[in-house]
Protein backbone atom coordinates (compact mmCIF):
# COMPACT_ATOMS: atom_id res chain seq x y z
CA UNK A 1 0.00 0.00 0.00
CA UNK A 2 1.34 3.37 -0.98
CA UNK A 3 2.04 5.78 1.81
CA UNK A 4 -0.48 8.52 2.14
CA UNK A 5 -0.74 11.64 4.27
CA UNK A 6 -4.09 11.79 6.01
CA UNK A 7 -3.60 15.40 7.11
CA UNK A 8 -2.98 16.42 3.51
CA UNK A 9 -6.11 14.62 2.31
CA UNK A 10 -8.08 16.31 5.08
CA UNK A 11 -6.74 19.76 4.28
CA UNK A 12 -7.38 19.27 0.57
CA UNK A 13 -11.00 18.32 1.16
CA UNK A 14 -11.73 21.04 3.66
CA UNK A 15 -9.73 23.93 2.25
CA UNK A 16 -7.42 23.58 -0.77
CA UNK A 17 -9.85 21.60 -2.91
CA UNK A 18 -13.05 22.37 -1.06
CA UNK A 19 -15.91 20.81 -3.05
CA UNK A 20 -18.12 23.89 -2.90
CA UNK A 21 -15.87 26.91 -3.35
CA UNK A 22 -13.01 25.29 -5.31
CA UNK A 23 -14.68 22.54 -7.31
CA UNK A 24 -18.06 24.30 -7.44
CA UNK A 25 -20.10 21.13 -7.01
CA UNK A 26 -22.93 20.30 -4.63
CA UNK A 27 -24.29 23.81 -4.99
CA UNK A 28 -28.02 23.03 -5.29
CA UNK A 29 -28.33 21.68 -1.79
CA UNK A 30 -26.13 24.47 -0.48
CA UNK A 31 -28.84 26.83 -1.68
CA UNK A 32 -31.77 24.77 -0.45
CA UNK A 33 -31.08 23.85 3.16
CA UNK A 34 -29.10 26.83 4.41
CA UNK A 35 -32.08 28.76 5.80
CA UNK A 36 -31.51 27.32 9.28
CA UNK A 37 -28.23 26.33 10.92
CA UNK A 38 -29.63 23.09 12.29
CA UNK A 39 -30.81 21.97 8.85
CA UNK A 40 -27.42 22.74 7.37
CA UNK A 41 -25.60 20.96 10.13
CA UNK A 42 -27.63 17.77 9.83
CA UNK A 43 -27.45 17.88 6.04
CA UNK A 44 -23.68 18.29 6.26
CA UNK A 45 -23.34 15.45 8.73
CA UNK A 46 -25.55 13.22 6.56
CA UNK A 47 -23.49 14.02 3.50
CA UNK A 48 -20.22 13.46 5.37
CA UNK A 49 -21.45 10.06 6.51
CA UNK A 50 -22.58 9.07 3.02
CA UNK A 51 -19.49 10.37 1.20
CA UNK A 52 -17.12 8.78 3.67
CA UNK A 53 -18.68 5.35 3.79
CA UNK A 54 -19.63 5.13 0.13
CA UNK A 55 -16.07 6.08 -0.85
CA UNK A 56 -14.81 3.45 1.55
CA UNK A 57 -17.11 0.74 0.19
CA UNK A 58 -16.51 1.61 -3.43
CA UNK A 59 -12.79 1.53 -2.87
CA UNK A 60 -13.10 -1.79 -1.04
CA UNK A 61 -14.79 -3.54 -3.95
CA UNK A 62 -13.08 -1.59 -6.74
CA UNK A 63 -10.93 -4.52 -7.80
CA UNK A 64 -13.94 -6.78 -8.28
CA UNK A 65 -16.10 -4.20 -9.99
CA UNK A 66 -16.22 -4.52 -13.77
CA UNK A 67 -15.12 -1.15 -15.17
CA UNK A 68 -18.04 -0.57 -17.49
CA UNK A 69 -20.72 -0.98 -14.80
CA UNK A 70 -18.83 0.87 -12.05
CA UNK A 71 -21.18 3.87 -12.08
CA UNK A 72 -24.19 1.64 -11.54
CA UNK A 73 -22.45 0.10 -8.57
CA UNK A 74 -21.47 3.52 -7.22
CA UNK A 75 -24.99 4.89 -7.41
CA UNK A 76 -26.34 1.76 -5.77
CA UNK A 77 -23.93 2.02 -2.85
CA UNK A 78 -24.56 5.74 -2.44
CA UNK A 79 -28.31 5.16 -2.46
CA UNK A 80 -27.99 2.50 0.22
CA UNK A 81 -26.17 4.85 2.58
CA UNK A 82 -28.61 7.67 1.89
CA UNK A 83 -31.53 5.39 2.75
CA UNK A 84 -29.77 4.45 5.97
CA UNK A 85 -29.48 8.15 6.87
CA UNK A 86 -33.14 8.66 5.98
CA UNK A 87 -34.31 5.73 8.11
CA UNK A 88 -32.13 6.88 11.00
CA UNK A 89 -33.50 10.43 10.89
CA UNK A 90 -37.09 9.21 10.66
CA UNK A 91 -36.71 6.90 13.65
CA UNK A 92 -34.56 9.01 15.94
CA UNK A 93 -34.83 12.64 14.84
CA UNK A 94 -38.38 13.00 13.48
CA UNK A 95 -38.36 16.80 13.80
CA UNK A 96 -35.31 17.16 11.59
CA UNK A 97 -36.51 14.53 9.20
CA UNK A 98 -39.62 16.65 8.68
CA UNK A 99 -37.64 19.86 8.31
CA UNK A 100 -35.29 18.40 5.71
CA UNK A 101 -38.09 16.57 3.94
CA UNK A 102 -37.19 15.55 0.39
CA UNK A 103 -33.65 16.91 0.66
CA UNK A 104 -32.39 13.83 2.48
CA UNK A 105 -33.33 11.62 -0.45
CA UNK A 106 -31.71 14.11 -2.76
CA UNK A 107 -28.30 13.52 -1.13
CA UNK A 108 -28.09 10.67 -3.68
CA UNK A 109 -27.85 13.18 -6.48
CA UNK A 110 -25.29 15.35 -4.70
CA UNK A 111 -22.41 15.58 -7.16
CA UNK A 112 -19.82 15.62 -4.38
CA UNK A 113 -20.37 11.96 -3.53
CA UNK A 114 -20.26 10.72 -7.11
CA UNK A 115 -17.38 13.10 -7.78
CA UNK A 116 -15.29 11.69 -4.95
CA UNK A 117 -16.18 8.13 -5.89
CA UNK A 118 -15.01 8.67 -9.47
CA UNK A 119 -12.06 10.94 -8.74
CA UNK A 120 -10.63 9.29 -5.68
CA UNK A 121 -12.23 6.13 -4.32
CA UNK A 122 -12.07 4.31 -7.64
CA UNK A 123 -8.27 4.51 -7.70
CA UNK A 124 -7.20 4.52 -4.06
CA UNK A 125 -7.21 2.15 -1.09
CA UNK A 126 -10.18 2.12 1.32
CA UNK A 127 -8.75 4.05 4.28
CA UNK A 128 -7.51 7.10 2.30
CA UNK A 129 -10.81 6.98 0.40
CA UNK A 130 -12.72 7.12 3.67
CA UNK A 131 -10.66 10.08 4.87
CA UNK A 132 -11.06 11.82 1.53
CA UNK A 133 -14.83 11.35 1.63
CA UNK A 134 -15.11 12.62 5.19
CA UNK A 135 -12.85 15.58 4.42
CA UNK A 136 -14.98 16.62 1.47
CA UNK A 137 -18.11 16.19 3.53
CA UNK A 138 -16.65 18.42 6.23
CA UNK A 139 -15.62 21.01 3.66
CA UNK A 140 -19.18 21.03 2.39
CA UNK A 141 -20.60 21.30 5.92
CA UNK A 142 -18.28 24.22 6.63
CA UNK A 143 -19.53 26.21 3.66
CA UNK A 144 -23.16 25.34 4.37
CA UNK A 145 -22.80 26.48 7.96
CA UNK A 146 -21.13 29.75 7.06
CA UNK A 147 -24.02 30.57 4.72
CA UNK A 148 -26.62 29.36 7.22
CA UNK A 149 -25.22 31.41 10.10
CA UNK A 150 -25.61 34.64 8.14
CA UNK A 151 -29.01 33.67 6.75
CA UNK A 152 -30.48 32.55 10.05
CA UNK A 153 -29.28 35.61 11.98
CA UNK A 154 -30.62 38.04 9.39
CA UNK A 155 -33.80 36.14 8.59
CA UNK A 156 -34.94 34.99 12.02
CA UNK A 157 -32.62 36.79 14.44
CA UNK A 158 -31.64 33.44 15.87
CA UNK A 159 -28.74 30.99 15.79
CA UNK A 160 -29.40 27.24 15.97
CA UNK A 161 -32.93 28.14 17.01
CA UNK A 162 -31.82 30.34 19.94
CA UNK A 163 -32.99 33.93 19.69
CA UNK A 164 -29.98 36.25 19.82
CA UNK A 165 -31.32 39.46 18.36
CA UNK A 166 -33.89 41.43 20.32
CA UNK A 167 -37.58 41.94 19.67
CA UNK A 168 -36.96 45.17 17.78
CA UNK A 169 -35.09 43.36 15.03
CA UNK A 170 -36.81 43.45 11.66
CA UNK A 171 -36.22 40.17 9.78
CA UNK A 172 -34.79 40.42 6.27
CA UNK A 173 -37.33 38.61 4.16
CA UNK A 174 -34.85 38.17 1.31
CA UNK A 175 -32.63 36.06 3.57
CA UNK A 176 -35.36 33.47 3.94
CA UNK A 177 -35.75 33.12 0.20
CA UNK A 178 -33.36 31.01 -1.90
CA UNK A 179 -31.79 33.99 -3.77
CA UNK A 180 -29.95 35.13 -0.65
CA UNK A 181 -27.99 31.88 -0.70
CA UNK A 182 -26.76 32.82 -4.18
CA UNK A 183 -25.39 36.15 -2.96
CA UNK A 184 -23.78 34.64 0.11
CA UNK A 185 -22.29 31.73 -1.79
CA UNK A 186 -20.79 34.13 -4.31
CA UNK A 187 -19.35 36.25 -1.51
CA UNK A 188 -17.83 33.19 0.15
CA UNK A 189 -16.28 32.03 -3.14
CA UNK A 190 -14.90 35.53 -3.67
CA UNK A 191 -13.37 35.78 -0.21
CA UNK A 192 -11.84 32.30 -0.21
CA UNK A 193 -10.40 32.70 -3.70
CA UNK A 194 -8.81 35.97 -2.64
CA UNK A 195 -7.20 34.35 0.37
CA UNK A 196 -6.02 31.34 -1.60
CA UNK A 197 -4.64 33.45 -4.45
CA UNK A 198 -2.77 35.76 -2.09
CA UNK A 199 -1.18 32.75 -0.52
CA UNK A 200 -0.03 31.27 -3.80
CA UNK A 201 1.44 34.63 -4.84
CA UNK A 202 3.43 34.83 -1.64
CA UNK A 203 4.64 31.32 -2.29
CA UNK A 204 6.03 32.38 -5.66
CA UNK B 1 -13.38 -13.94 -16.38
CA UNK B 2 -14.14 -10.31 -15.60
CA UNK B 3 -14.55 -9.62 -19.31
CA UNK B 4 -17.22 -12.30 -19.62
CA UNK B 5 -20.85 -11.46 -20.29
CA UNK B 6 -22.27 -13.06 -17.16
CA UNK B 7 -19.89 -11.61 -14.59
CA UNK B 8 -21.29 -8.04 -14.47
CA UNK B 9 -24.84 -9.37 -14.22
CA UNK B 10 -23.90 -11.75 -11.43
CA UNK B 11 -21.94 -9.04 -9.65
CA UNK B 12 -24.81 -6.56 -9.83
CA UNK B 13 -27.37 -9.14 -8.70
CA UNK B 14 -25.24 -10.18 -5.77
CA UNK B 15 -24.49 -6.67 -4.55
CA UNK B 16 -28.11 -5.59 -5.00
CA UNK B 17 -29.48 -8.51 -3.02
CA UNK B 18 -27.03 -7.99 -0.18
CA UNK B 19 -27.85 -4.30 0.15
CA UNK B 20 -31.59 -4.79 -0.26
CA UNK B 21 -31.61 -7.35 2.53
CA UNK B 22 -29.60 -5.07 4.78
CA UNK B 23 -31.95 -2.16 4.16
CA UNK B 24 -35.10 -4.23 4.52
CA UNK B 25 -33.83 -5.47 7.86
CA UNK B 26 -33.02 -1.94 9.01
CA UNK B 27 -36.40 -0.65 7.88
CA UNK B 28 -38.24 -3.50 9.56
CA UNK B 29 -36.42 -3.03 12.84
CA UNK B 30 -37.26 0.67 13.02
CA UNK B 31 -40.78 0.44 11.56
CA UNK B 32 -42.46 0.09 14.92
CA UNK B 33 -40.58 3.01 16.40
CA UNK B 34 -41.47 5.22 13.44
CA UNK B 35 -45.14 4.23 13.65
CA UNK B 36 -45.26 5.03 17.37
CA UNK B 37 -43.59 8.38 16.76
CA UNK B 38 -46.11 9.26 14.08
CA UNK B 39 -49.07 8.16 16.18
CA UNK B 40 -47.82 10.15 19.18
CA UNK B 41 -47.31 13.19 17.00
CA UNK B 42 -50.84 12.94 15.61
CA UNK B 43 -52.26 12.54 19.13
CA UNK B 44 -50.35 15.60 20.31
CA UNK B 45 -51.73 17.57 17.40
CA UNK B 46 -55.33 16.45 17.93
CA UNK B 47 -55.09 17.32 21.63
CA UNK B 48 -53.73 20.70 20.63
CA UNK B 49 -56.64 21.26 18.23
CA UNK B 50 -59.07 20.52 21.07
CA UNK B 51 -57.09 22.89 23.30
CA UNK B 52 -56.25 20.27 25.90
CA UNK B 53 -53.12 21.14 27.83
CA UNK B 54 -50.29 18.70 27.49
CA UNK B 55 -47.24 19.23 29.68
CA UNK B 56 -45.42 16.08 28.75
CA UNK B 57 -43.41 14.48 25.95
CA UNK B 58 -43.88 10.99 27.27
CA UNK B 59 -45.68 8.86 24.65
CA UNK B 60 -47.42 6.69 27.27
CA UNK B 61 -48.72 9.70 29.13
CA UNK B 62 -49.87 11.31 25.89
CA UNK B 63 -51.71 8.12 24.97
CA UNK B 64 -53.42 8.03 28.38
CA UNK B 65 -54.59 11.65 28.18
CA UNK B 66 -55.66 11.10 24.60
CA UNK B 67 -57.92 8.14 25.33
CA UNK B 68 -59.28 9.79 28.46
CA UNK B 69 -60.72 12.62 26.38
CA UNK B 70 -61.08 11.42 22.85
CA UNK B 71 -62.78 8.70 20.88
CA UNK B 72 -61.89 7.77 17.38
CA UNK B 73 -64.23 7.09 14.52
CA UNK B 74 -63.51 6.18 10.93
CA UNK B 75 -65.69 7.57 8.23
CA UNK B 76 -64.65 6.31 4.84
CA UNK B 77 -60.88 6.68 4.79
CA UNK B 78 -60.86 9.60 7.18
CA UNK B 79 -60.17 9.44 10.86
CA UNK B 80 -62.49 11.64 12.85
CA UNK B 81 -61.84 12.32 16.51
CA UNK B 82 -64.60 13.03 19.00
CA UNK B 83 -64.02 15.02 22.17
CA UNK B 84 -65.85 13.63 25.18
CA UNK B 85 -66.64 15.56 28.31
CA UNK B 86 -68.65 13.78 30.99
CA UNK B 87 -69.75 11.19 28.42
CA UNK B 88 -71.10 13.91 26.18
CA UNK B 89 -69.77 14.59 22.71
CA UNK B 90 -68.53 18.15 22.77
CA UNK B 91 -66.46 18.45 19.63
CA UNK B 92 -65.25 16.85 16.42
CA UNK B 93 -61.81 17.02 14.85
CA UNK B 94 -61.63 16.17 11.19
CA UNK B 95 -58.88 16.27 8.57
CA UNK B 96 -58.80 19.01 5.95
CA UNK B 97 -56.40 19.37 3.07
CA UNK B 98 -55.83 21.38 -0.06
CA UNK B 99 -53.16 22.87 -2.26
CA UNK B 100 -50.82 25.38 -0.65
CA UNK B 101 -48.22 27.51 -2.38
CA UNK B 102 -45.60 24.74 -2.79
CA UNK B 103 -47.42 21.55 -1.87
CA UNK B 104 -50.41 20.02 -0.20
CA UNK B 105 -51.34 21.37 3.21
CA UNK B 106 -52.83 18.87 5.66
CA UNK B 107 -54.50 20.03 8.82
CA UNK B 108 -57.08 19.06 11.41
CA UNK B 109 -59.98 21.30 12.35
CA UNK B 110 -61.78 20.93 15.67
CA UNK B 111 -65.36 22.16 15.76
CA UNK B 112 -68.05 22.15 18.45
CA UNK B 113 -70.86 19.63 18.09
CA UNK B 114 -73.38 22.34 17.23
CA UNK B 115 -71.04 23.48 14.42
CA UNK B 116 -71.16 27.07 15.71
CA UNK B 117 -67.66 27.40 17.04
CA UNK B 118 -64.19 26.36 15.93
CA UNK B 119 -62.29 24.89 18.85
CA UNK B 120 -58.95 25.14 17.09
CA UNK B 121 -56.93 24.12 14.08
CA UNK B 122 -53.57 22.44 13.73
CA UNK B 123 -51.33 21.82 10.73
CA UNK B 124 -50.08 18.31 10.23
CA UNK B 125 -48.05 18.73 7.07
CA UNK B 126 -47.16 21.59 4.78
CA UNK B 127 -44.31 22.72 2.56
CA UNK B 128 -44.70 26.49 2.77
CA UNK B 129 -41.68 28.80 2.74
CA UNK B 130 -40.04 28.72 6.18
CA UNK B 131 -40.34 32.10 7.87
CA UNK B 132 -43.07 33.31 5.50
CA UNK B 133 -45.91 30.93 4.73
CA UNK B 134 -44.42 28.53 7.24
CA UNK B 135 -45.57 30.90 9.96
CA UNK B 136 -49.06 29.39 9.73
CA UNK B 137 -47.69 26.97 12.32
CA UNK B 138 -47.03 29.74 14.79
CA UNK B 139 -49.08 30.15 17.92
CA UNK B 140 -50.14 33.70 17.03
CA UNK B 141 -51.83 32.54 13.84
CA UNK B 142 -53.37 29.37 15.25
CA UNK B 143 -54.73 31.09 18.37
CA UNK B 144 -57.01 33.20 16.19
CA UNK B 145 -59.10 30.12 15.41
CA UNK B 146 -59.72 29.20 19.04
CA UNK B 147 -63.38 29.73 19.81
CA UNK B 148 -63.97 31.45 16.49
CA UNK B 149 -67.69 31.80 15.99
CA UNK B 150 -68.67 30.54 12.56
CA UNK B 151 -72.45 30.34 13.03
CA UNK B 152 -73.10 33.48 10.98
CA UNK B 153 -70.90 32.42 8.05
CA UNK B 154 -72.35 33.19 4.64
CA UNK B 155 -71.95 31.05 1.51
CA UNK B 156 -69.48 28.77 3.19
CA UNK B 157 -67.06 31.58 3.99
CA UNK B 158 -66.21 30.56 7.52
CA UNK B 159 -62.77 32.16 7.44
CA UNK B 160 -62.60 35.73 6.13
CA UNK B 161 -59.44 37.77 6.46
CA UNK B 162 -59.53 41.27 7.83
CA UNK B 163 -59.89 44.06 6.80
CA UNK B 164 -62.72 42.75 4.62
CA UNK B 165 -66.15 43.31 6.11
CA UNK B 166 -67.07 40.36 8.36
CA UNK B 167 -63.36 39.57 8.57
CA UNK B 168 -62.61 37.39 11.56
CA UNK B 169 -58.96 36.37 11.18
CA UNK B 170 -55.67 38.16 10.37
CA UNK B 171 -53.71 36.81 7.42
CA UNK B 172 -49.92 36.47 7.56
CA UNK B 173 -48.12 39.50 6.20
CA UNK B 174 -45.84 38.68 3.29
CA UNK B 175 -47.48 35.32 2.70
CA UNK B 176 -50.60 36.26 0.79
CA UNK B 177 -50.79 33.10 -1.29
CA UNK B 178 -50.31 30.75 1.63
CA UNK B 179 -52.87 32.66 3.71
CA UNK B 180 -55.37 32.51 0.88
CA UNK B 181 -54.77 28.78 0.32
CA UNK B 182 -55.32 28.12 4.01
CA UNK B 183 -58.58 30.06 4.00
CA UNK B 184 -59.76 28.27 0.87
CA UNK B 185 -59.06 24.80 2.09
CA UNK B 186 -60.55 25.50 5.51
CA UNK B 187 -63.71 27.03 4.06
CA UNK B 188 -64.16 24.24 1.55
CA UNK B 189 -63.60 21.31 3.86
CA UNK B 190 -65.43 22.77 6.86
CA UNK B 191 -68.42 23.34 4.60
CA UNK B 192 -68.31 19.78 3.28
CA UNK B 193 -67.99 18.37 6.79
CA UNK B 194 -70.84 20.41 8.26
CA UNK B 195 -73.16 19.71 5.36
CA UNK B 196 -72.42 16.00 5.42
CA UNK B 197 -73.03 15.87 9.16
CA UNK B 198 -76.16 17.98 9.16
CA UNK B 199 -77.56 15.94 6.31
CA UNK B 200 -77.28 12.79 8.38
Amino acid sequence: MAKFKSTKILMDGIWNDNPVFRQLIGLCSALAVTNLCMNSFIMGMGLTFVTGLSSFTISLIRQFTPKHIRMMVQVLIIAVYVIIVDIFLRAYMPELSKALGPYVGLIITNCIIMGRAEAYAQNNPPIPALIDGVANGLGYTLVLLSIAVVREILAFGSLFGIQILGEGFVPWTIMIMPPSAFFLLAIIIWITHNIQENKSEVAK
Amino acid sequence: MRKSFAYPILFMTLITSITVFALAFLNESTAERVATLQETELRTKILYAFDIDLNTDDPVEIERIFYENIEEETSGEERIFILKENNQDTGYAFPVSGPGLWGTINAYVAISTDYDELLGIVFVKHEETPGLGGRIEEEAFLQQFRGLNVSSAEDGNYIVYRPATNGNVDAIAGATLTSQSVANLLNQDIDIFINARKGE
